[in-house]
This record gives structure tokens, C-alpha cells and sequence, in this order.
């Protein structure tokens, strides 16, 4: 009996205890959700000089405006800018003038200027990797020749949050008929890790009326002021930004990385009319010879499939000849874009395609013996290339209901 | 050889006679005894005495006692009155008979009722007398005849009203043992039934029924149940609350680790089974053991439908008691710790809620879930029109209002509603309240610690979930320990015949965990009075079969 009553004492006694945690406020690190400052998204600039090196802008959730009953009909969001020597420094100063915690959880935008990225994102990307609220999965972008907080701090019109129109643009065209797809910090990292080569970003930029971008007269029109913009590729060195793909050397780039969804082909026909095809299905085959160790040899072989869109002539597309000769302008077309873009990336020397992976995996003996010098070598080495394009289907239609008609 | 029993407990009883007279109480003076009963019961006005005058040769005074209020005044009246007048009977003529006394003859040739015995006892005629029986004594003889005339009211056989099912049998167990025991015989016509009957209680001497097929139950926990029941110590059992609560294995649980019900075919199901009920006289809820944590699950109804759509509703129960002992303090957690876990819209959505709150995650959730108990607890005992009220008042009006008032959130009051609903889809009530038990512990756990707590405070719960037994079976069987053949009827309900009914006492026994022993439970889990009586005392008392009635003739 009385180890009983000892042992029944002795669980009030921890119940009691238990219960004097509640007393103290601010347990650990609790913090109460109205007490934070989401931040949708980050812009890094370069500062003027050593001691505001880091200008770090925070876009932040205004949730009241967004799905609260009581908005008071104001931004939705909020920008934050904080300056410092380092990037810990500047968000430090930035949380100095929030009334809340500021909350990385739920970055899912991240935009650098072009100038820093000329000069070498390391430093950013060690805290990305190091500070444990910030997310590997937050997209990446280079802000082509603007300061990077000019894409925080224009107003969007679908979505309220103009981070999250961001990302949903990317998401769009990387589906739809675009060059552009997900670069994530984690890619980032895992770019400037490999040798020779490089992270390949995705460039924003905003156009039109920017010193209207971020008041709600952006949005008052039916047209609206100011865009936020994907375009362009940003072909980095290690972690400094060589130089921009666009177009088709843009294209090529992407689908040599095998990134490509939907890609719009046109074709000029004999008589000058056009066709339009998309290919919706394109797959690259990479082979390496290293026969001689300092001139690698690579092919690379591209099957890809279309669909005619368009047509609007007098073609039969019911002759297989004829979807024949299409595909093979499409083929050349794609041989266009992979030259261009295996071009432009040997000339900034940068090694952002993958080749050098290639190589490691097929003669990783050889490639021990060149990696060092392998952005050099990649400048040089002979790129073959073989397409092959197949029409699948031509939509909803055959022939054009031109091709009968009565003379 | 009840005679012989009742002589020998006879001395202990004298010991505890009136002052004012202090013979043995059954003597074979016939006034004396029928003052002593009238004196033993404080002079009962529903206490009726006839006194006869057997006519024929021997002429002797007789008289039958009974409780007016409590016998069934017809079958008195016609069949023990009734012959004992019968001047016809052959008894009264076959005075030149051999060496049997009066009351023998009387037991053996006149009497109309289907049971009687002859009784020496004092204690047990009263107890007789008291259970609704009719006391024959005769002048000269120092014994009674007591003849079974239990009758008075007893509810009607309805339909259940705490296990409801859509289809499946809609009769349920009443306040009768006999009854009761009446429901399962007809559903079990095997002579391997076995039933025994004992009285616990030393006030109320309330019957208990312990039934149990024959081979399919373990012998052992028969024993194991027997030797419990025995030794419990008590004024009075009013409810199979009582039993349950004396015999389990372990009173620091929120978990049952019996089971009850008061449907029939349940009963015969887990009979069949070989598991061993406990029938208690006054309430219509039999309980069942051993009881293991998936049988909890389990509902009559599972039986009757398709098997594939019971795997999905019996899904769909432990899911709810996962939201039911988890929903608030995922909630307080994910809001206060781990934002960052949450989709970005929804955050959005729920920080504008958040916004005028004025209380902390986890005192909002407190305040509901403590609303959300009162407010069941407010409804549980309503009469069933007021009841509708309370719900419809409580959940809407008050949910809204305190939405609008500003000071809960509304996710808040969905996963409060979700919680409540969700203990609604338990089929057994008492797991059902463990588990709102348990949610609450869970809440405080999020509210200080986050995930980090709430994961701590399932390792214990799974912990001390092993370290339960119900007669020896581990609580969690067939989980752990882990035994493929026990899955058949667990979250799955296999096709019956894949179940295999048919099968052997002794298959049916291989499917219970292995190397497992009865054991009378942690011995210093087990109440005081059992615990108390189980150093030293290991006769098993007064267990057996206690005469009066006949279905353990068998």
C-alpha cells in the first residue's frame, strides 16, 4: 500500500511539474502564427560597397489582404530590405524593422542581380544551404540586367503574391511551349559543384513602366504597366555569370538537358507559307569516344516526336511524303538549336550541357586525366550531332479544308 | 450433495443469529421458523406466508413463504399452493411408503413446478426467499422444499440502443440473466456451452453467468476468470461495470481490456470464438473476454456485409481514432512549431484567420475540445428532445458565434468538430472516451514540444499499449506479437471462408499468440480486493456451481 500511494504522489508530482510548463510563456521555440512574417520572396543585390555588400529585400505576406475579412484594401504584400556585410548581417537589420519574426519557410522565390552574379554567388549559397528554415526546393533566378528587387516589388495580377505568380509562370511555360524549367537551389548548388561547367538559371526581368510596378495602378488597367518576365538562360562559370543563352541557342540548351515539354517548331514551306508543328516529346542520347584524351569526341543523338498545329495552306497532310519532308525541316531545325546552343556555351567556356558527365561516366579513367583542364578542352572538342523527328498526328484535322477547294 | 454442502456451512452461519433467539434459525417447529423469517426480514409486509394443512393421513401443517412482490404470484398460487391442497395426489395415499420422509415425497410426487430441491441451509432459503422463490416447510422437518417461482417485472426484449447496426439481429440483452442466457442458448445449441452461475456480492448476492464453450475456450483462462470472479470482495454488483473493473488486468489504463455489449450475436460470435462472457444479473451489458485493441474495432455489423466494404469501414475506424487522439495536437503543433510544414495557400488562409485571435494555438484548442466535452456531456443524460437542443444550440449556434466573436479560428472549430465526429465512428464507447482521454494528453504534449512531443507521447502510448494484457493475451495480438494467421480479422476481414469457421478447437486455439501464458495479470495492477485475496487464499471460495439453476446440469 504505501509503495502505492508513493508512486500515485509521485505522478502528481510530475503532473504538476508538467503543468507548470504551460505557465511559461514562449515555450522553446513556439512561435504563435500570428507572430510571424512569411516571406514569399528574397531578391540579394549587390550593395555600393564593402559595407552594404549584401542588399537583401524581403517580400512578405500581408495575409490580411489576402484572404482576411478585414483588408484594409492595401498591398498584399510588403517589402523588407536589409543591408550588411553579410548575408546574415542584412537579414538581421531587415528583421529590425518588422514588427514579426521573419519566417524562410515558405521562400519559394529567390532572385539575384545580374551584377552579383557576375561576381560570384558562393556566399549566398552557403547560407541557402546552412540556415535550416530555407527550403533546397526554392526556385532560382537571375534578374537580367535590373536590380533583382525590382521583380519583388511589382504588383501581379493573377495571384496576389507576386513571388507566387512567379513561380507559377515558370511552371507554365516549362509545360507549355517554353525553354525555361525548375532550377532549384539545390540544382544551384549541385551546378557549381561540377567541373568545367556551371548551374544554367533561369533570367527574369520586368518590362514596361517600372516605377509603376509596385503600386496598385499596375493593376488598374486592363493591360497591365509592368510584367514580370522569364527569358533567357544565365550560363554561369563555377559561381560567376559568364553570359545569357536566348532563343534557340536557349532551346538547344534545354534540350539537350532533356527539360523540354512542349517545344513550338516553325517551319517556312517552298512557297513561303508556314507550319507549325510541336514537338511534345523530344529524347537526347549522349555517347563519348575518348580515343585521344586532350580531343573527345561526342554525338548526340535526338529522336523527337510532333504534332502538326498548324497549316494554313494547301498541303496534303494525308501523304505521308509530305509529313516526311516536314519532319525533316523540323529535324534540321532542331540541328539548328542543339549547334547554337553547343556553340555558345563552348565559347564562354563553360561546360553547362553535361558533357563532362558524359565523359566521366563512360571513361572515368580518362576523365581523371583531363578534368583539370576540361573547360579548356570542352571549348574544343568535336560535338557530332544527329537528329531524327517523326510526325505523330496532325490534331484535329487532315488536310486544310483548303486543300479541295473547287477552282 | 447441495445438502451435503449446506450442513457444512451451517456452523458458520449459526454464528451470526439474532439476540433474541439463539436455536438454529430452521427448526422443525414451524412457528418458530416462519417468526425467525418474519423476524429476518423486519416484518416485510410483501412477505407472504400460507400456512396449509396437508389433508390425508399424516395431517400435517405446512407453509409456503414467498415474496409477493417478487415470485410470480400465479405459478405460487397454481403450482406449489395449488399441490400441496391436491387431495388426489398419490403422495397422500402412499403412506406405507418406504424410508423417504414427508418432504421427499413431497419433492418427488407432488409438486407441479419444473424445479425444486430440498434445502437445509438457513442462508440459502433466504437467499431463496429473496430471489423471488417459494420456501415450502413442514411441520416436524427441519428442512424446506424451495421451489422456483422467480417472476416479477422485467423489461421486454428490445432493440439495441447503444450498438445499432443497419443489418444484423435487432434483439439485445435485458436485465435478466435468465433471459440473457436464454438470447445466446438459442443462437449456441451445442452441448459444449457451458454456463455457471455464482452469486458475488454480499449484499446484493447478484447472479453472475459465466459462459463458455467447452474446448474452444481456453481452460486455462476459464480457471484464470473462475479464480477472479471468486475472489472479488464487495457489498453489492449493480453493473457489469463492477466485474469489469475488478477483474481487468491493469486499473491504470484509459484502455478497456474487456469488452462489452449488449448484443446476443456478438456474444455468440466471440463464444464461439473462445473467448469466455460474464452475464451479470441487473444490466443488459455482458462482457466479454479476454479483449484485445482491434476487437474494439469490430462491430456486429461487420459480419453481415460484404467483406471488401468492411476492410473500407474498418479502415476507415482506425483512421478516425488516429484523427480522433491526434487532430488537435497536429493542428497546435504544425501552427506553432512547424509552419513551414504547412502548404503555402492553406498558411496563407490560416494566418488571416489568425490574425485577432487573442489566444495562443493551444489554449484555443483546450477551450474547444473542453467545450466540445461539456457540451457532450450536457447531451449525453438530456431527455432525448431537450438533448437535440443542446446539440443543435451547442455545435452551431455556439460554433458560430465564438467564430464571429473573434476568438476561435475557424480551422479551429473544424478540427474540434472532426476530433468529436471521429469518436463518433468508434464502435465500442469506452475506447471511444479513452481515446478523447488521450487527445488531450497529446494537446498539451504539441502545445510544449511540437511533432517532437507528440512523437515522444506515441512511443509511450505504443509502449504502454504492449505492456497491457487481458488474461494473458498481449493487447495488441495480432500486431505484436506479430502473427500473419491473426490478420484475418483484424483491419482486414477476410471472406468468411478464408476465416474458416469450421475449424477445430484446436486450430482455433493456434491462432491465439504463442507462448503466451495465463497469468493472473500484474498482480499489483489488479484491485485491492482481488490482489488482497489472492496471497494465500487459492481454494477459489465459493465458486461452482451454486444450485437453484438447472443449465449446468449438463
Amino acid at each position: 500500500m504505501k509503495t502505492r500511494a508513493k508512486a500515485a504522489f509521485s505522478v502528481l508530482l510530475v503532473c504538476l511539474q508538467l503543468m507548470f510548463f504551460l505557465s511559461l510563456t514562449g515555450c522553446w521555440d513556439s512561435v504563435e502564427l500570428n507572430r510571424r512574417a512569411i516571406v514569399s520572396g528574397v531578391a540579394i543585390d549587390r550593395g555600393p560597397n564593402e559595407e552594404q555588400k549584401y542588399v537583401i529585400s524581403f517580400q512578405i505576406i500581408v495575409a490580411d489582404e489576402i484572404s482576411g475579412e478585414n483588408s484594409r484594401g492595401v498591398s498584399p504584400v510588403t517589402l523588407y530590405t536589409g543591408r550588411g556585410r553579410t548575408m546574415f548581417e542584412a537579414l538581421a537589420n531587415a528583421s529590425r524593422q518588422t514588427a514579426r519574426f521573419l519566417s524562410l519557410g515558405h521562400v519559394r522565390v529567390l532572385v539575384i542581380s545580374e551584377a552579383f552574379a557576375r561576381e560570384g554567388i558562393k556566399g549566398i549559397m552557403d547560407v541557402l544551404e546552412r540556415e535550416s528554415d530555407m527550403r533546397l526546393t526554392t526556385l532560382f533566378f537571375i534578374s537580367k540586367g535590373q536590380p533583382a528587387i525590382d521583380c519583388m516589388s511589382t504588383l501581379t495580377v493573377f495571384g496576389k503574391i507576386p513571388s507566387n505568380d512567379l513561380v507559377e509562370k515558370l511552371e507554365t511555360t516549362s509545360k507549355q511551349f517554353g525553354y525555361s524549367y525548375k532550377m532549384e537551389v539545390d540544382d544551384v548548388i549541385r551546378g557549381i559543384q561540377t567541373i568545367g561547367g556551371g548551374p544554367l538559371i533561369n533570367g527574369v526581368y520586368v518590362s514596361g513602366a517600372r516605377s509603376k510596378a509596385d503600386t496598385k495602378k499596375n493593376l488598374e488597367t486592363i493591360e497591365p504597366q509592368a510584367i514580370i518576365r522569364i527569358k533567357g538562360l544565365a550560363v554561369f562559370k563555377d559561381d560567376k555569370l559568364k553570359g545569357w543563352l536566348e532563343g534557340e541557342a536557349a532551346a538547344g540548351a534545354a534540350l539537350i538537358r532533356n527539360k523540354i515539354k512542349h517545344l513550338p517548331v516553325i517551319i517556312k514551306m517552298k512557297d513561303g507559307s508556314y507550319v507549325s508543328c510541336n514537338v511534345y516529346q523530344s529524347q537526347v542520347h549522349i555517347k563519348a569516344e575518348l580515343t585521344d584524351p586532350e580531343h573527345p569526341v561526342f554525338s548526340v543523338r535526338i529522336t523527337q516526336q510532333a504534332a502538326i498545329k498548324e497549316s494554313s495552306n494547301d498541303l496534303e497532310l494525308t501523304d505521308p511524303q509530305v509529313l516526311k519532308d516536314i519532319s525533316v525541316k523540323i529535324a534540321e531545325v532542331t540541328h539548328q538549336q542543339l549547334e547554337t546552343a553547343i556553340v555558345s556555351t563552348q565559347k564562354l567556356k563553360s561546360d553547362v550541357l553535361g558533357f563532362g558527365e558524359v565523359l566521366e561516366r563512360s571513361h572515368p579513367r580518362g576523365w581523371k586525366k583531363i578534368r583539370d583542364r576540361w573547360s579548356r578542352i570542352y571549348a574544343t572538342s568535336r560535338i557530332e550531332i544527329a537528329t531524327e523527328a517523326v510526325i505523330r498526328h496532325t490534331d484535329m484535322r487532315t488536310d486544310s479544308f483548303q486543300v479541295n477547294k473547287p477552282e | 450433495m447441495n445438502i451435503k454442502r449446506s450442513a457444512s456451512r451451517k456452523a458458520g452461519t449459526g454464528e451470526s443469529a439474532s439476540l433474541e433467539y439463539s436455536g438454529p434459525k430452521l427448526t422443525d417447529n414451524l412457528q418458530q421458523t416462519l417468526e425467525n423469517i418474519v423476524t429476518e426480514l423486519g416484518d416485510a409486509p410483501d412477505l407472504k406466508i400460507r400456512r396449509v394443512r396437508l389433508s390425508g393421513d399424516r395431517n400435517v401443517l405446512a407453509a409456503a413463504v414467498h415474496l409477493s412482490e417478487l415470485a410470480d404470484t400465479t405459478a405460487v398460487n397454481e403450482f406449489v399452493i395449488g399441490s400441496l391442497l391436491d387431495q388426489t395426489g398419490e403422495w397422500n395415499a402412499d403412506t406405507s411408503a418406504s424410508a423417504d420422509t414427508l418432504p421427499e415425497l413431497i419433492l418427488s410426487h407432488a409438486l407441479n413446478v419444473g424445479e425444486a430441491v430440498l434445502q437445509e441451509d438457513w442462508k440459502e432459503i433466504m437467499l431463496a426467499i429473496l430471489s423471488g422463490d417459494t420456501a415450502i416447510l413442514l411441520e416436524g422437518y427441519s428442512v424446506s422444499i424451495v421451489c422456483q417461482t422467480k417472476g416479477g417485472e422485467s423489461r421486454q426484449v428490445s432493440e439495441s440502443t447503444a450498438q445499432l447496426v443497419v443489418r444484423g439481429s435487432k434483439d439485445s440483452f435485458v436485465e435478466s440473466v435468465a433471459t440473457n442466457v436464454s438470447l445466446i442458448r438459442r443462437r449456441i445449441k451445442s452441448s459444449k456451452l457451458r454456463l455457471e452461475y455464482m452469486q458475488i456480492g454480499t449484499v446484493t448476492r447478484t447472479h453472475v453467468a459465466l459462459m463458455f464453450i467447452q474446448e474452444t475456450a481456453d481452460a486455462d483462462q476459464v480457471d484464470e476468470v473462475r479464480r477472479r470472479l471468486a475472489k472479488i470482495s464487495i457489498d453489492g454488483i449493480l453493473e457489469s461495470g463492477y466485474i469489469e473493473e475488478l477483474i481487468q488486468d491493469k486499473t491504470f489504463t484509459p484502455f478497456p481490456t474487456i469488452y462489452n455489449t449488449e448484443r446476443p450475436d456478438v456474444v455468440a460470435g466471440n463464444l464461439l470464438e473462445g473467448r469466455i462472457i460474464v452475464i451479470v444479473d441487473g444490466t443488459p451489458f455482458v462482457l466479454i473476454l479476454p479483449a484485445v485493441f482491434t476487437q474494439f474495432f469490430q462491430s456486429a455489423e461487420d459480419y453481415s456485409q460484404r467483406f471488401d466494404i468492411v476492410i473500407l469501414m474498418r479502415l476507415i475506424r482506425y483512421i478516425s481514432f488516429i484523427v480522433l487522439i491526434l487532430g488537435p495536437s497536429i493542428y497546435v503543433a504544425l501552427t506553432t512549431y512547424h509552419y513551414e510544414m504547412i502548404p503555402t495557400t492553406l498558411l496563407i488562409n490560416l494566418l488571416a484567420q489568425r490574425e485577432n485571435v487573442p489566444f495562443p494555438a493551444f489554449v484555443e484548442a483546450m477551450l474547444m475540445e473542453i467545450t466540445f466535452e461539456i457540451l457532450r456531456e450536457a447531451g449525453v443524460r438530456m431527455p432525448r428532445v431537450i438533448g437535440q437542443t443542446v446539440s443543435v444550440v451547442g455545435a452551431l449556434i455556439l460554433g458560430q458565434a465564438v467564430v464571429e466573436a473573434g476568438i476561435i479560428t475557424p480551422i479551429m472549430v473544424i478540427v474540434v468538430a472532426l476530433t468529436g465526429i471521429a469518436s463518433f465512428a468508434i464502435p465500442a464507447y469506452n475506447l471511444a472516451i479513452a481515446g478523447r482521454i488521450i487527445r488531450f494528453g497529446f494537446t498539451l504534449l504539441a502545445g510544449m514540444f511540437g511533432f517532437y512531443g507528440v512523437t515522444l507521447g506515441l512511443i509511450v502510448l505504443v509502449a504502454h499499449m504492449n505492456s497491457l494484457r487481458s488474461f494473458g493475451i498481449p493487447y495488441l495480438f495480432p500486431f505484436v506479437p506479430l502473427s500473419v494467421k491473426g490478420q484475418k480479422d483484424t483491419i482486414l476481414r477476410l471472406p468468411l471462408w478464408a476465416m474458416k469457421p469450421h475449424r477445430s478447437p484446436q486450430e482455433a486455439r493456434e491462432d491465439r499468440p504463442a507462448g503466451t501464458k495465463v497469468t493472473s495479470g500484474h498482480k499489483e495492477n489488479l484491485a485491492p480486493q482481488i490482489r488482497r485475496k489472492s496471497d494465500g487464499d487459492t481454494a477459489g471460495g465459493e465458486v461452482g456451481q451454486e444450485g437453484g439453476w438447472d443449465e449446468n446440469k449438463s
